[in-house]
């Protein structure tokens, strides 16, 4: 029935057999595919700008105005896109914005100064992170209900902390870093936040042991407990990551808008999570990328842009958002899947 | 034979998912009123094809003709409008609904197009209830308070609410009793006298002979025998159709000198988790391959699980070379040096999207990274050293790991291990969805890493294979270890007696 | 499955913790908003008689005070109550549930309160409610959003959406005049909502007027600070150059004015509107493109409780010959500009 023979080692199993070389290609295609289709959108999107209105939407001072608006969401949407590829969902982000917000320009906060907003609005952020963290990571709650939970109690001691009101900022070192000439490095301070956190955010997720958990965590919570990681710290960190995000958009906001207003951060949810997934985060888990987020987050900014530049109403903009979105996952899907 | 066409033929039918044909030119033909069973070992198309009949999967080639009239199958509603049903294995109601809804579902009774006639629906429900013999369940109760045959019953009735002419069972008998199964042939007989197909799958012999008319044999995605006669075909020949070879398994030979006077590697003493298996005492030595044998619920995978962390023991411990671990943390268990196999490779080791690489790496980042940096370089070297060392296909560790085989999946998940010097190795059903010819390379590779001086606890369903890869074997029956002999000394009629019999003692 | 959990055991964790703390200690300590120099608005104004009669119990229901106008509505009621030694006031915790606010009202009801005084979070949507107050004898005043049937109110107080447009736009056609081929922007409010069109709906009348001036561009905000900003530094880069600026709403106004500031432009005129306090001081100052603010003022809560209390002591309004109530007051739009800007500083919400 049984018999025993010396072991024969090496004979293949049938597999179309891969060529390495091919394979990096493939694999190198296959991601580029996907940018590159954005980039197609992006670069559509530039040319009709640049058609309708040729003077004022190709100007540096557009594009500097382009990027500046993009970086309070574009932070967000950084946090956002590693809680996606994790499997999870954040629907707190725009209400700790808004929290982080005013809380950091209180009469009281606004006496300690630029340090005492920004370390403020940092750490309330961090902080309700930190919440969110413990209730889905230890305290086994679904993402979507804890997050909600924290949408609403974020956004309800917003309004408490305000009374309704907005909270002018009069801190001038906060101030002149949203002003006209403010420049670091030759960029404007909010944009090269953005540049960072970007490049930060890339770097953790493909060249880190944190992304790798990350990636594993969204692909196969279960695989992956089981191959020695804790799933459950990795949880943590990610909605404390995803809440330092929202603290350092919420800065941003404060130097852009010079204030703090407790309907700050209105809808970000929405956009970070929309911007990650045309981008081609995957909303399951698994497969998540910054690259992608962020370009998302620059084609909507753009079509706000180009709307508004052309004096086109809130209802076109709103039904063209709605197409965009559409037609970014169709094209993305079809060169996808013909690669 | 009358000069009518045949209900349905397929012919030169190919399927083909990323990294596996799983249908290579099949042929089949049924005739009205006949039972055409269809045989095959796991992953040798059956399941592919039985999609294909429902419209589920698009064959990539291959022609489909329905009473001699070439037709598409488009969808799951182009299939049944030909009248074509499919009652799968995992039946696929809706819990919330009740019998009547369910049978009745996307094509539920109406006045004026869209209000549903409840009453009407419950009527016909009952009516194909009593047909098939169950007239005692309510058409008006939910699906999911009914016990799993009734869910079988409803299942069926959903199917013949259609004007239904070949009904595909895919291992209808896998939930029933014996009762239920005497009542299952009777409903098939009834169909068969009406002129209805019936193409029936399933593994028991035995149940093939009573009701089956012919027989077409699947392996690896092709049909090796077309329409046998069901009932005089010798058991034998079918078997080795199915596995293609006379002798089932090739074992590498065991070392000649038994591992013993060493240390102990692994120490498992008094481990006992309430309500899933006994007090445990085992000791496995280095190089060694201790067996546990036993059917699906006698504990055999709890106790990996326990060993593992993965599940926190009620009582007992783990020591790896004499320190004991912390009860149920897998993190304590991977960081001893104990690497776990699980039985469902993609649900519980795999990350299917990601590369060999990745998955092979993920245990061992740390050795790779400072500071949470990743050396990628040092990682894929190191990840192709693994995989090379256990002769993976393709030898190219860049691909995504949901292109390979089985077999060279279930190797990566034991590079993974090796990669990361794990000491003692979990194997449960190291085997499953692994092809026969492939089997014979992984039972080496899990006996040479033995012979380095790894320490391997194996649990598999197949007799033989635990039988022919340990060094020890522990027959467990009901959570409780009911007989331990070196494997030399058993046989499988030994086993299979120790496994079913009422009690250990005889 | 149960697995171990990470104890703040480390040095790291400790370090952490105390950091926490700390921080938190130091957070809680910077939620205060106190500057010192909170006064009540709609303070000054003569009450409508100061001679006690017969104590009259109030009912307020309104909607969730999120922003500054709404908050200043809840003030003013509350404040005009306090000044009558006759009027108790019951005041309801806001909500811009619809199910929730009718509870609220129903609650008043039952508690038999001698009037009502209702902002409606949807006026639409609370008119039942309405009718059922009038039905048990309790008088409702009905607060700037309007019921549908004029059977659920007494009486219907609120401000002149259609006529802030129009005084915005002849305040700015007056500013223009003599300017030729003037050209205007319009920064509006959220567009989903009946009173933005209205407001635009004036404010395009009144330039009819002015042949000479034309709206070039127009551009909905959300009445936040954030959109203001997003919405006015498009605006700036869509327009080079424009002379005049109507902004709906002073809330987004002061994320538009960061906006004109970050642009660094100063070469047009900018009116605003509702009247809110920081408008009225940059107005006062002089020194930034913002002039004007056309009124919708809160203080029609304050006027509600004086109309309420009337009612319930069977008075009319002092000054008309009627002796009842009238059954509706629009108030007017008032253009606040350097010239009378201190007369309604002490009005102006935060």
């Amino acid at each position: 029935m049984t018999q025993h023979v010396s072991p024969p080692r090496g004979s293949a199993d049938k597999v179309p057999s891969v060529s390495e070389s091919s394979a990096w290609r493939g694999m190198f295609a296959r991601a580029d595919v996907r940018t590159l289709s954005l980039l197609g959108v992006l670069a559509v999107l530039v040319l009709i700008g640049g058609i309708t209105k040729p003077d004022e939407f190709l100007d540096t001072r557009n594009l500097q105005l382009v990027l500046t608006q993009a970086s309070v969401i574009g932070v967000v949407t950084v946090g956002m896109t590693f809680v996606i590829t994790s499997g999870g969902i954040d629907l707190s982000v725009g209400a700790i914005v808004a929290l982080a917000s005013v809380w950091a320009t209180t009469v009281a906060t606004q006496e300690y100064g630029f340090a005492g907003i920004l370390f403020t609005a940092v750490i309330v952020g961090v902080g309700c992170g930190l919440v969110n963290g413990l209730l889905i990571a230890y305290g086994a709650m679904v993402p979507f209900i804890a997050t909600l939970a924290m949408l609403a109690s974020a956004r309800g001691l917003a309004l408490q902390i305000t009374d309704g009101s907005t909270q002018v900022v009069t801190v001038n070192s906060v101030l002149d870093l949203g002003e006209r000439d403010a420049y670091v490095l030759g960029i404007p301070p909010l944009v090269l936040v953005f540049a960072v956190v970007t490049i930060i955010g890339w770097l953790v997720l493909n060249r880190t042991t944190f992304g790798r958990r990350t990636v594993a965590v969204g692909g196969n919570a279960e695989a992956a407990r089981l191959a020695g990681i804790d799933v459950r710290r990795q949880r943590l960190y990610l909605y404390l990551l995803s809440g330092l995000c929202c603290g350092i958009a919420a800065f941003l906001l404060i130097i852009l808008s010079g204030s703090g207003q407790n309907t700050n951060g209105n809808l970000y949810e929405l956009d970070a999570i929309a911007a990650a997934i045309i981008g081609g985060t995957l909303l399951s888990g698994g497969r998540g990328t910054i690259t992608g987020s962020v370009l998302g987050v620059l084609i909507f900014t753009t079509i706000t842009n180009i709307f508004a530049l052309n004096n086109l109403q809130s209802d076109v903009q709103q039904i063209a958002k709605g197409a965009i979105i559409v037609a970014a996952v169709l094209v993305q899907r079809r060169t996808a899947s013909t690669t | 034979m009358a000069p009518e066409p045949p209900l349905l033929s397929m012919s030169g039918i190919t399927k083909s998912f990323p990294g596996v044909r799983a249908l290579d030119g099949v042929d089949l033909d049924v005739q009205a009123g006949e039972v055409h069973c269809l045989l095959g070992q796991n992953g040798a198309g059956k399941s592919t094809l039985i999609k294909v009949l429902a419209g589920a999967h698009q064959p990539d080639t291959g022609r489909l003709r329905w009473r001699g009239e070439e037709v598409a199958l488009r969808s799951p509603i182009a299939a049944m409008r030909l009248g074509i049903a499919t009652i799968y294995q995992e039946l696929d109601l809706v819990e919330h609904l009740s019998v009547a809804e369910n049978v009745h579902l996307g094509h539920e009774p109406t006045t004026a197009g869209f209000v549903v006639r409840g009453k009407a629906a419950r009527q016909s429900t009952a009516a194909l209830l009593r047909r098939l013999g169950h007239p005692e369940i309510d058409p008006a109760r939910l699906v999911g308070e009914l016990p799993a045959a009734q869910q079988q019953i409803v299942s069926m009735a959903r199917a013949l609410s259609h004007d239904v002419r070949l009904i595909v069972m895919d291992e209808p008998s896998a939930a029933l009793d014996p009762d239920e199964v005497d009542n299952l042939f009777r409903i098939v007989g009834d169909l068969t006298a009406e002129g209805v197909a019936v193409v029936y799958i399933s593994h028991r012999l035995e149940e093939i002979r009573r009701i089956g008319d012919r027989v077409t044999v699947l392996k690896d995605g092709r049909a090796v025998a077309v329409g046998l006669p069901a009932k005089s075909t010798p058991t034998r020949e079918v078997v080795a159709l199915m596995t293609g070879r006379n002798v089932e398994y090739v074992f590498p030979e065991r070392p000649t000198a038994p591992a013993q006077g060493e240390e102990p590697l692994l120490e498992v003493q008094g481990l006992t988790r309430q309500g899933e298996f006994e007090p445990l005492d085992l000791v496995i030595h280095p190089g060694e391959i201790v067996g546990l044998a036993g059917l699906v619920g006698s504990g055999r995978s709890e106790i990996l699980e326990t060993v593992y962390g993965a599940r926190k023991p009620t009582a007992g411990h783990v020591s790896v070379n004499g320190r004991p671990l912390k009860p149920g943390s897998v993190r304590a268990a991977v960081r001893a040096g104990i690497g776990l196999a699980p039985e469902e490779r993609k649900a519980q080791a795999l990350l299917m999207l990601e590369s060999v690489t990745r998955n092979v790496s993920v245990s061992s980042m740390s050795r790779f990274s400072r500071a949470g940096w990743i050396d990628r370089r040092a990682e894929l070297g190191a990840a192709r050293a693994a995989t090379r060392e256990l002769s993976l296909r393709p030898d190219n560790p860049s691909v995504p790991i949901r292109t390979l085989s089985g077999g060279n999946q279930q190797k990566a998940v034991l590079a993974r291990w090796l990669l990361r010097g794990c000491r003692v190795l979990l194997l449960d059903e190291p085997t499953r969805g692994v092809d026969v010819g492939a089997r014979a390379e992984l039972y080496a590779v899990v006996r040479r890493l033995a012979d380095e001086g790894l320490a391997v606890l194996l649990v598999s369903s197949e007799v033989p294979e635990v039988l022919g890869l340990a060094d020890r074997v522990l027959v467990l029956r009901e959570g409780r270890v009911v007989h331990r002999a070196p494997a030399r000394e058993l046989d499988e009629h030994r086993v299979l007696d120790l496994v079913m019999e009422g009690s250990p003692a005889t | 499955m149960p697995q171990h959990t990470n104890r703040f055991t480390s040095r790291r964790g400790l370090l952490f913790g105390t950091a926490a703390v700390g921080a938190g200690a130091l957070l809680a300590g910077c939620t205060s908003n106190d500057s010192g120099d909170d006064e009540p608005a709609a303070n000054d104004q003569p009450a409508a008689s100061d001679s006690p009669g017969k104590p009259v119990t109030i009912g307020f229901a309104g909607p969730q005070a999120d922003h500054g106008w709404l908050n200043a509505i809840n003030d003013n009621a509350k404040n005009r109550a306090k000044k009558y030694s006759d009027v108790t006031l019951e005041i309801t915790e806001g909500s811009n549930d619809t199910a929730q606010q009718i509870g609220q009202i129903e609650t008043l009801i039952n508690k038999k309160v001698d009037v009502l005084v209702v902002l409606p979070a949807d006026g639409k949507a609370l008119t039942q409610v309405g009718l059922r107050a009038m039905r048990a004898g309790i008088p409702v005043v009905n607060l700037d959003r309007i019921f549908n049937t004029p059977q659920a109110y007494r009486c219907w107080i609120g401000g002149d959406n259609y006529g802030m447009g129009l005084n915005a736009g002849h305040y700015i056609g007056q500013k223009l005049k003599g300017k030729s081929n003037a050209k205007v922007i319009e920064l509006a409010g959220l567009d989903n909502l009946e009173l933005t069109k209205q407001r635009t709906k004036g404010f395009d009348d009144a330039l009819k007027n002015y042949p000479n001036v034309r709206k070039v561009a127009r551009q909905a905000a959300e009445f936040t600070v954030e959109s203001g900003q997003a919405k006015m530094a498009q605006l700036l880069q869509a327009q080079s150059s424009f002379d005049a600026l109507w902004n709906h709403d002073d809330d987004q106004g002061v994320g538009a004015l960061r906006a004109i500031d970050q642009a660094g432009r100063e070469d047009f005129l900018m009116v605003g509107g509702a009247g809110a306090l920081s408008a009225f001081q940059a107005i006062k100052q002089d020194n930034g493109v913002l002039k004007a603010t056309v009124l919708y003022p809160p203080t029609m809560a304050a006027s509600a409780i004086d109309l309420a209390r009337a009612l319930g002591q069977s008075k009319g309004i002092g000054g008309l010959a009627e002796f009842e109530i009238p059954a509706s007051l629009t108030l007017y739009s008032a253009v606040v500009d350097k010239t009378n800007v201190d007369q309604y500083m002490s009005t102006g919400f935060k």
